[in-house]
């Protein structure tokens, strides 16, 4: 049963990982969530939770499991995108206010 | 503020990693690699090559693997081959073939998390990596001897067989060596050697005329027109030659001439800049401070040098020292001082600044004093304290 696209995208450390996996491509568990300062076991059921929307894919490597947007899901490709021209936007708008404050 | 224009253009153009587009007398060999190589432009899962390139010091191999490999790879990409030129100098990694692998791993994956794992381990990431998005890689393993020398056989030949672990895959991982010469694959069981050593490209070290023409082609790219001299080029290739044809060693020299020719303000850079320079990489210590020691504080450095060039390391011990002490002079035919002497002879290399010694704290047997060598470079001090001995034995 797939969530509602609201619950998806109403959490904020799900969208911390989406614009973090979208920046770095493919990451381990423990790295991302080092790096949106979230335990361990949190992380893993967001990421599981992604995982089972078809938005992003696991790939095991022997020991180490990473994370990356999924290639063959539509929605994934959509999100993805969503998430860049996102990021892009706000980056172009920062450079804008910094170069007026110049 | 600097008001006198410099004579650099672009001094970048004179880094020891500046890859030439071109690279004067060496084309030969450019092309060599290129054909042992084609078939990954054209089957590239069918084959993977083992290539050994060898050449004394600042004969050219590095800026030649990373100049095919640059090439290659732009072809490759043409051709719609996802390759990857991966250069990776063993000795910063301790010649570790995990961290080797890891690095290479690295390239094609940046935020791989970078843990202590088997090598083998390692192997099978980065192929299943390569496998995953149908690519290939050409592993240039620069100073190749330091894995040899810390992993041994084994681990040089799992490198070299890789595909017989991997029946009926595509071929992913092709194998570029870099050394000074073969003489470290004599370690190799019988088997690996002849594996490794089917194909190798030898760079002869060059002469002055080739050192020129190579000079010649960097200074019209870092300086301005017209401020170096032919004879500055000349008097340059010269010293390169007298270090075994070494050009990177005249390409620093045209750099720091430049450096001091700037620092005077001068339009051009002149010989004595170049002279300049030469004392600031080699000397900090003269002939005549050599030609002062006795001959048998000249045997101490000498063993001191040796075991300083042949072990790598920072720091040894008078005990070891005194061991190739021993060696050494036996070699000139002279018996052996005590090891009280020698003791005085560390103190007195240790005033002039040419050996320094350092005590460590208290261990299970006391205190400990370690000697290192603080600025001269162990190679050059060998070859001229050789010399000298040689000329005194006489």
């Amino acid at each position: 049963m797939h969530m509602e696209l609201e619950d998806v995208f109403s959490s904020k450390p799900r969208m911390k990982i989406l614009k973090l996996v979208a920046r770095l491509g493919e990451l381990n568990i423990s790295d991302i969530s080092r790096r949106i300062g979230l335990n361990f076991s949190t992380t893993s059921r967001h990421l599981q939770l992604l995982e089972a929307e078809g938005i992003l894919q696991q790939r095991t490597y022997g020991r180490i499991r990473m994370y990356r947007f999924s290639q063959v899901s539509a929605k994934s490709k959509v999100v993805k995108e969503l998430v860049e021209v996102w990021e892009a936007s706000n980056k172009k708008e920062l450079a804008g206010i910094g170069r007026e404050k110049k | 503020m600097k008001s006198h224009p410099s004579v650099f253009r672009d001094e970048s153009k004179l880094d020891i990693n500046y890859i030439p587009s071109r690279l004067p007398h060496r084309e030969k060999e450019r092309r060599l690699l290129t054909e042992f190589f084609s078939f990954l432009l054209k089957i590239p899962d069918k084959m993977a090559q083992r290539v050994i390139v060898t050449g004394e010091i600042g004969t050219g191999k590095t800026a030649l693997c990373q100049r095919f490999g640059s090439d290659i790879t732009v072809e490759a990409r043409r051709r719609g081959i996802n390759l990857e030129y991966v250069h990776v100098n063993c000795r910063e990694y301790r010649g570790k073939l995990f961290l080797i692998l890891q690095h290479a791993l690295t390239v094609l994956k940046p935020t791989f998390p970078r843990r202590g794992y088997a090598a083998e381990e390692v192997l099978k990431i980065l192929l299943q990596n390569l496998d995953e998005e149908n690519a290939y890689m050409i592993l240039a393993l620069d100073e190749f001897d330091s894995l040899i020398e810390a992993e041994g056989s084994d681990a040089v030949y799992n490198l070299t067989r890789l595909q017989e672990m991997r029946q009926n895959k595509p071929q992913r991982i092709s194998l570029l060596g870099i050394m000074r010469n073969l003489d470290s694959t004599k370690r190799l069981d019988e088997s690996t050697k002849s594996t490794l050593q089917r194909t190798v490209v030898r760079l002869e070290r060059y002469g002055k005329t080739q050192l020129a023409d190579i000079l010649n082609e960097r200074v019209a790219l870092a300086f301005e027109p017209f401020t170096v001299p032919e004879d500055v080029v000349s008097l340059t290739a010269d010293l390169a030659q007298d270090e075994s044809g070494n050009a990177r060693f005249g390409i620093e020299l045209l750099w720091r001439a430049g450096k001091y020719s700037d620092a005077e303000d001068s339009d051009k850079v002149l010989p004595e800049h170049v002279r300049k320079a030469v004392s600031s990489i080699i000397p900090t210590l003269s002939k005549s401070e050599l030609d002062d020691l006795n001959f048998h504080e000249q045997l101490f450095l000498l063993g001191a040098a040796e075991v300083f060039l042949e072990t790598s390391e920072a720091y040894t011990t008078l005990s070891e020292i005194e061991k190739a002490y021993a060696v050494a002079s036996e070699e000139f035919g002279e018996k052996p001082v005590s090891h009280t002497q020698l003791w005085k002879y560390l103190q007195t290399l240790s005033v002039l600044g040419i050996l320094k010694t350092e005590v460590t704290g208290e261990g299970a047997r006391g205190r400990s004093t370690l000697v290192y060598l603080p600025s001269v470079s162990a190679a050059e001090l060998v070859k001229a304290l050789r010399e000298l001995l040689r000329k005194e034995e006489r």
